[in-house]
């Protein structure tokens, strides 16, 4: 019967498809579980793992209020949106972030939803809690509120050129905020787990991390808060009197190093940072741009001389108003006519003449009547490995290194040298210039400036700091400058601008401001600085203040700087309520 | 003209109980997952083990529908009633394809797709009758044709049967947008058809001309290109897209799996990241936690099923008998291969349910009810059918427990 024949036939041909079909899923199946085995393992890695970092919690920045530190930086809980796009409908997200959080607003929602995918995208950062209970309340699928931290300045427009902010991503810029952002910061902890399809964390595998968070450091400066705050008041104030713009000012111990302001107008709101056009507004001033102090460099170059013994205030020298060296012609800024003859080096200082402190060159290399390397080396000696111009502080914060010119290399060496005794031809920072002046009239030790207050929490940063306490001139030197500084405001405490009981010292600096690679001889742009001390009289320095005026195209005299000098030594003694001393 | 009874086919029972009671483990394992994963996403509020107990009751209705076809519905009975059964069958499908136009609440949908019937809390699937009226229904004809003589004469034999496989497929693939159960139609259509003894021309013909359709079919929708589309681009191991989403997940779990798999309960997959975890997807989890030595001794199970299936049709006497065990075959074939082969990427998905472990109710009970009609047939099979066309080979039979020599009529 063939009929059956056939019927044998054609169901050998079902269970040949089944055989082949057999056959076929199992090459697949060995070819994906054996062969591409490990692929599909990395491939699913990176799909299943979340790795969720810890945020840890950013230090708080205080400041000293006489001795109790005060909070000037903050954080505050706030929340970040986060949604998965495959999940949560673009109407829902539109609907909350325009009824709740556009001010808030990170990301674009087209741009998200475009993205094909992407299933984590944070659209709101720094939301309030109150808020975000809302949000969490209209329960929308895959609508995740995760909590950051927001940094609040509760001051606002202050001291901020000192604090910096934090960025966007959370980094400091600027300021303590951007210098010591490593400690501020902490280190953030991590798990690395095996998360479901909404991001949830299972407990299978076996790789599973947690890694906790360790929190960033609070740090508290040794800036005066209401120190800071009166300064940049007043400071305000004399910007708004004269031509200037922009006004640094700097207030330190110089028997400690310590700095008690740092102020920097006109300030910017750091809790609205984006708002600042001009980055430029950024800067610290005191330690992150050299320029030239000008003619309180005279102070240097005295103290050198005296210091080697080559002159004492009472060395004579003979002044003509004008000096020429390497065939330039450098005149004295003073000319009146009774200046011309022979005059102490106290007088030179005085007047500030350009041909006293290129005397005090001279005497360096033991000749009078010439500027030679010796001396040239001497005073490079002082400058750059003494009184450390040229390089950085070692102050807690970034600093600029600035530039002293070498004593033998190049063109010109005399006359770049005689600059030098003037402040010109080099490039220092105000910090740089205070920390120098500290040495001149301390006693004679350069010891390395600091922002931090000496507190437990600090003692890290602290301990890991170089500090460095060098005797750079010797007590009698010092004595001497501190007579000759105190000399040049005699007549201001004749007007009665320094108070009896007091011994206030200083020195300023009008520096021409170089326009492509040569000095303005026009003056149309200059920068005015004053740099001195206050002390009980008959006793030790016991602050720095150095102030510093300028504006761009503007034509500022350090007489604008000094007057803001002396209305700063006098807000000083009264707030920290200096004792006069025998008048 | 009747075998005596005999035991039945003990490989085909216990490999079905064996697949029925791994997919209750597999349900148990990631049925929380599952529901997990629903309410958080959606908002549901599923118990975790709601899909266990959900795959417990199938199984407790599948198993009375087994049984019921295995021991207590005489087969008889149900090729008496092959030619109303696929009339209801048509009607329920046709009824449902007025309600769902009428938007009717009776008719349940789901993307777009009217595939159920909703009976307040209870809901089943018309296209799972179709399958199994239309393996009773061909079975019947066929034999009955074959016995007339017209096999392949076109008014006796073609013209019916074209209208009601053409009517099945139109409800199922047309009017419910169910590719996975068109394919499985046309399996058994063919499947039958081939055993039926029809000329091999005319099979050819059929053959090409059905393919025709079926390209033409994908080629004019854009929904179903789409799918092609996301296949080749798998295939071709092309950049991921929403498309190729779930057989690229599909093919994550299996490889995942490697040589052992991860073990139960450690399915990552499950947890949202496949879709259809529990049901169309299923197969990929079993490659995730059993790996390819599981899965291999799992497909060694179900193609055990389908070459006994086989032997049961070689050894049944009645041709009508015969047909319904390789309907029931290709029924069991189809949802085998075309949903591996859609895990694996070698085909593009359709959406089809792996038989006996998936969860989803009426799928379970209608295959549970064929294989144990195959299982009843199998107690009536008889060597003798095969061999008397060659009785000098009678000498060779062996083992004499399941073939007759004694007619009983």
């Amino acid at each position: 019967m063939p009929q059956n024949k056939q019927v044998k036939h054609r169901l050998s041909i079902l269970r040949n498809i089944t055989l082949v079909a057999l056959v076929i899923i199992t090459a697949r199946l060995f070819f994906i579980q054996i062969f591409e085995h490990d692929a599909w393992v990395a491939k699913a890695n990176e799909q299943h793992t979340l790795l969720e970092t810890i945020t840890a919690k950013r230090g708080e920045i205080y400041m000293m209020d006489h001795d109790e530190p005060v909070a000037v930086v903050l954080n505050q809980a706030a929340y970040q949106i986060v949604i998965d796009p495959t999940v949560t409908k673009k109407e829902d997200a539109e609907k909350v972030m325009n009824t709740y959080a556009k001010d808030y607003q990170v990301a674009n929602l087209d741009e998200v939803y475009n993205q094909e995918g992407l299933r984590y995208a944070i659209i709101a950062k720094n939301v309030p809690r109150e808020t975000a209970e809302e949000i969490a309340k209209s329960e929308i699928p895959a609508i995740w509120l995760k909590k950051n931290n927001q940094r609040v300045y509760p001051e606002g427009e202050f001291a901020s050129g000192l604090l910096g902010f934090v960025n966007n991503e959370g980094l400091g810029q600027y300021g303590v905020e951007g210098s010591l952002n490593e400690a501020l910061a902490g280190k953030d902890g991590l798990i690395k787990t095996t998360s479901d399809v909404n991001n949830v964390a299972l407990s299978i595998g076996t790789d599973n991390i947690k890694i906790p968070a360790s929190d960033g450091a609070n740090i508290v400066l040794s800036i005066d808060r209401s120190l800071e705050k009166g300064i940049e008041e007043l400071t305000a104030e004399a910007i708004d009197k004269t031509a200037a713009t922009n006004a640094s000012v700097l207030v330190m111990d110089p028997n400690t190093g310590k700095i008690l302001t740092m102020a920097n107008l006109p300030n910017y709101d750091p809790n609205n940072y984006s708002n600042v056009k001009d980055a430029a507004a950024f800067n610290n001033y005191v330690t992150d741009i050299p320029y030239e102090p000008a003619s309180i460099c005279k102070n240097f170059a005295f103290s050198a001389a005296i210091n080697e013994g080559k002159m004492t205030p009472d060395t004579t020298y003979f002044n003509q108003h004008y000096e020429i060296v390497d065939e330039w012609k450098i005149w004295n800024a003073e000319q009146r006519s009774k200046l011309y003859g022979t005059l102490t080096m106290r007088d030179a200082l005085y007047w500030s003449l350009n041909t006293g402190s290129i005397y005090a060159l001279k005497l360096l290399g033991d000749d009078p009547s010439h500027i030679n390397q010796q001396g040239r080396e001497k005073l490079f000696d002082y400058y750059y490995n003494k009184f450390r111009l040229g390089h950085v502080t070692g102050v807690e914060l970034a600093e600029a290194e600035g530039f002293i010119p070498d004593p033998n290399e190049g063109w010109g060496r005399d006359s770049t040298y005689a600059n030098l005794t003037f402040g010109q031809n080099l490039s220092i920072t105000m910090l740089q210039t205070a920390t120098a002046f500290s040495a001149v009239v301390n006693g004679g030790t350069w010891r390395t400036p600091s922002v931090l207050a000496d507190v437990e929490s600090n003692k890290e940063i602290i301990d890991n700091t170089e500090k460095v306490e060098d005797k750079i001139l010797t007590d009698e030197t010092s004595a001497m400058m501190r007579e000759m500084l105190i000399n040049n405001r005699s007549y201001k405490k004749r007007g009665g601008i320094d108070r009896a009981g007091y011994d206030v010292g200083g020195k300023s600096g009008t520096a021409q401001v170089v326009r492509d690679g040569a000095y303005d001889d026009s003056f149309s742009e200059l920068v005015g600085s004053y740099i001195g001390f206050v002390a009980t009289s008959g006793e030790m320095p016991k602050y720095i203040i150095m102030t510093k005026m300028w504006g761009e195209g503007k034509s500022i005299s350090s007489s604008d700087a000094m007057d803001l000098f002396d209305t700063l030594s006098n807000y000083l003694i009264d707030y920290m309520k200096i004792k006069p001393g025998a008048v | 003209m009747m075998n005596r009874k005999h035991k039945s086919d003990l490989v085909i029972l216990f490999a079905t109980l064996a697949l029925m009671a791994l997919g209750l483990i597999i349900i148990y394992a990631i049925g929380p997952m599952r529901a997990n994963v629903l309410n958080n996403t959606y908002g549901t509020d599923y118990e975790s083990n709601y899909f266990f107990l959900g795959q417990l009751r199938s199984i407790a209705l599948s198993l009375i529908a087994f049984f019921a076809a295995f021991k207590w519905i005489p087969a008889k009975y149900v090729k008496k009633y092959a030619k109303p059964f696929m009339i209801v069958a048509l009607i329920l499908s046709a009824l449902l394809w007025v309600l769902s136009l009428a938007g009717s609440s009776l008719a349940k949908c789901e993307l777009g797709e009217c595939r159920w019937f909703n009976l307040g809390g209870f809901s089943f699937q018309p296209a799972e009758i179709v399958k199994l009226a239309l393996v009773v229904y061909l079975a019947d004809f066929l034999s009955r044709k074959k016995e007339e003589g017209n096999l392949g004469k076109w008014k006796e034999f073609w013209l019916p049967l074209l209208i009601v496989c053409g009517l099945s497929l139109f409800f199922v693939v047309i009017a419910q947008g169910d590719l996975g159960t068109g394919v499985t139609l046309i399996a058994i259509i063919f499947g039958t058809l081939l055993v039926s003894g029809i000329p091999a021309s005319q099979y050819l013909i059929m053959l090409v001309l059905v393919l025709g359709v079926s390209v033409g079919a994908v080629v004019t929708s854009s929904h179903r290109m789409e799918r092609v589309d996301a296949w080749i681009t798998t295939l071709t191991n092309g950049e991921s897209t929403d498309s190729t989403y779930h057989v690229d997940n599909a093919m994550l779990a299996i490889g995942t799996g490697g040589l052992f798999g991860v073990g139960i309960g450690n399915s990552v997959q499950a947890t949202g990241y496949l879709p259809e975890s529990i049901n169309d997807s299923v197969f990929a989890i079993l490659g995730e936690t059993f790996g390819f030595i599981g899965l291999f001794l799992i497909l060694v199970v179900f193609v055990a099923i389908l070459l006994r299936m086989l032997k049961v049709a070689e050894y049944t006497r009645a041709d009508d008998d015969r047909l319904i065990v390789v309907g029931v075959f290709c029924w069991f074939l189809a949802g085998v291969v075309v949903n591996v082969m859609a895990m694996t990427g070698l085909v593009p998905v359709t959406g089809i349910t792996l038989p006996l472990i998936s969860y989803g109710g009426t799928s379970m009970v209608f295959i549970a009810f064929a294989i144990g009609l195959v299982l009843q047939l199998s107690c009536y099979t008889s060597r003798e059918v095969i061999k008397n066309e060659d009785i000098s080979s009678r000498g060779r039979v062996r083992g004499s427990h399941n073939s007759s020599r004694r007619r009983s009529s």
